[in-house]
């Protein structure tokens, strides 16, 4: 059977898997590379999170074959700390309670730090666009977008 | 949960172990030509020609994927029976965007992320770029292709009844050669088009509207980065100087089988004062023209009633501009 060689950079480090042509980007993360942050929900691109950054860009990783992946650049919520230090984002979604059981949460992250890279000081409105893809069952939302408002503060004074 | 997906995962890369075996041979048997076979089970050329001769070969049994926010989600429990992928995303040459004087040309892989940000798009195609915005969320827009929302063809594709306003063309190649057809003729059917099992979607080409246009672009839907759209309207008219309109078209999404413009109201709207419009009449021709189905999204009446609410509403916002 064929299988796909993919090289790619997964949180700053090159990485190299053969996979199936069919395996999903969620997958390998999750089995091949232990990085068991990216959660599925609904494996349909509805639910949000298994939500990754690719390029630069907030994606579902179940709908992306990880043959797709092939010299690019891929980030999990694993990578956002820098060693002990929490990302501002999940800083933040500590400080004001917008984790209850926490599945969510990895994707809810990473579609706010796909949105900070590249607006510093996003709107309210703004905020909630990036995360439409994203549900959560137990929040209510709202503290989640005032996590992300006040991380973006955070981040835009330092 | 975690011991389960380590199963599925492992019974997948099974079955498409058998798989994959009939998918080498058959193509070969079947089709045998002279295209080398680097890894017959995933193919991702990088020049369109290259494409074109997989496509020309493997026909319906390569499955074409782009950003997959379609087809990852149709073979979500059928992933293991894909014999055979043609990869799309490395041709570079099917993502630019370019703008001529006469036309804006749009690669089929550009994403609806890019359209959505793309100033000059927006400028020059509003309908276009609002309905790419709308499309799922922002996840689906940064995969989602504007070739794949066509070549889906679901009645409910956010970006058709804009294109069908624009009265865009589609460009279809194949090793054969390339043809264009008219936006309004690609759909013939829910999922259905008149594309062949060797041509492959490459451009998108919608003539520049004139400058006195306004256009009204309207979604309903359930849920705001809901997948899908129970109904979409793109409006557009040319009025000149004396509110006059010299031209109108109005397409719709998910309120028949097909994307379709309702001549019955463009003919009503042309030559027409804008100030004039009785928005009832067109409420209704509206309402007429359409012939909606049932579904979990909404039922028919629903369907007509807001058709026929959104065509006043929009009327009514371009009257009092
Ligand atoms: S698991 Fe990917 S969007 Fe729900
Ligand atoms: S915290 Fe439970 S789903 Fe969001």
């Amino acid at each position: 059977m064929s299988e796909i060689k993919v090289e790619f950079t997964l949180n700053d480090n090159k990485e190299s898997v053969v996979v199936p042509a069919e395996e999903r980007l969620l997958d390998t993360l999750r089995e091949r590379f232990d990085l068991t942050g990216t959660k599925e929900g609904c494996g349909v691109g509805e639910c949000g999170a298994c939500t990754v950054i690719l390029d630069g860009e907030a994606v579902n990783s179940c709908l992306v074959p990880t043959a797709q992946v092939d010299g690019r650049q891929v980030r999990t919520v694993e990578g956002l700390a820098e060693g002990d230090e929490l990302d501002p984002l999940q800083q933040s979604f500590i400080d004001h309670q917008a984790v209850q059981c926490g599945f969510c949460t990895p994707g809810m992250l990473m579609s706010a730090r796909a949105l900070l890279d590249k607006n510093t000081s996003p709107t309210e409105e703004e905020i909630k666009t990036a995360l439409d893809g994203n549900l959560c069952r137990c929040t209510g939302y709202k503290q989640i977008v005032d996590a992300v408002e006040a991380a973006a503060k955070k981040e835009e004074r330092e | 949960m975690m011991k389960n997906s380590r199963q599925n995962a492992s019974n997948r890369q099974e079955n498409f172990g058998e798989n994959s075996k009939k998918g080498q041979k058959e193509p070969e048997q079947v089709l045998g030509q002279n295209v080398p076979i680097g890894s017959a089970d995933y193919l991702a050329p990088e020049s369109l020609n290259k494409a074109l001769e997989y496509r020309s070969r493997y026909g319906y049994k390569a499955v074409v994927i782009a950003g997959g926010t379609d087809i990852m989600v149709d073979y979500f429990e059928k992933l293991p029976e894909v014999t055979s992928w043609l990869d799309l995303t490395k041709i570079s040459a099917l993502k630019n965007i370019e703008i001529t004087r006469e036309e804006i040309i749009i690669g089929s892989l550009v994403t609806h992320l890019e359209i959505a940000r793309n100033e000059e798009l927006k400028k020059y195609l509003p309908l276009l770029a609002a309905a790419s915005s709308e499309v799922g969320s922002w996840q689906i827009q940064s995969r989602g292709t504007i070739g794949g929302n066509i070549v889906t063809s679901s009645p409910a594709g956010d970006t058709l009844a804009p294109l069908l306003a624009y009265q865009a063309r589609f460009v279809l190649a194949s090793t054969e050669g390339e043809r264009e057809v008219a936006a309004e003729e690609f759909f013939v059917g829910p999922k259905d088009n008149i594309m062949e099992p060797q041509e492959l979607l490459t451009k998108i080409i919608i003539p520049h509207p004139p400058e006195n246009t306004i256009s009204r672009w309207w979604k309903v839907g359930k849920r705001k980065a809901m997948i899908i759209s129970s109904l979409t309207m793109a409006l557009l008219l040319e009025v000149n100087k004396n509110d006059r309109i010299q031209s109108a078209r109005a397409a719709y999404g998910a309120v028949a089988p097909t994307p379709l413009r309702l001549e019955s109201l463009e003919e009503y709207l042309t030559d027409k004062d804008l100030q004039e419009v009785e928005l009832k009449k067109a409420g209704n021709l509206a309402e007429e023209a359409i012939s909606p189905i049932s579904d979990i999204r909404g039922t028919e009446e629903y369907r007509r009633q807001v058709t026929r609410d959104i065509t006043i509403e929009a009327l009514r916002e371009m009257q009092q501009r």
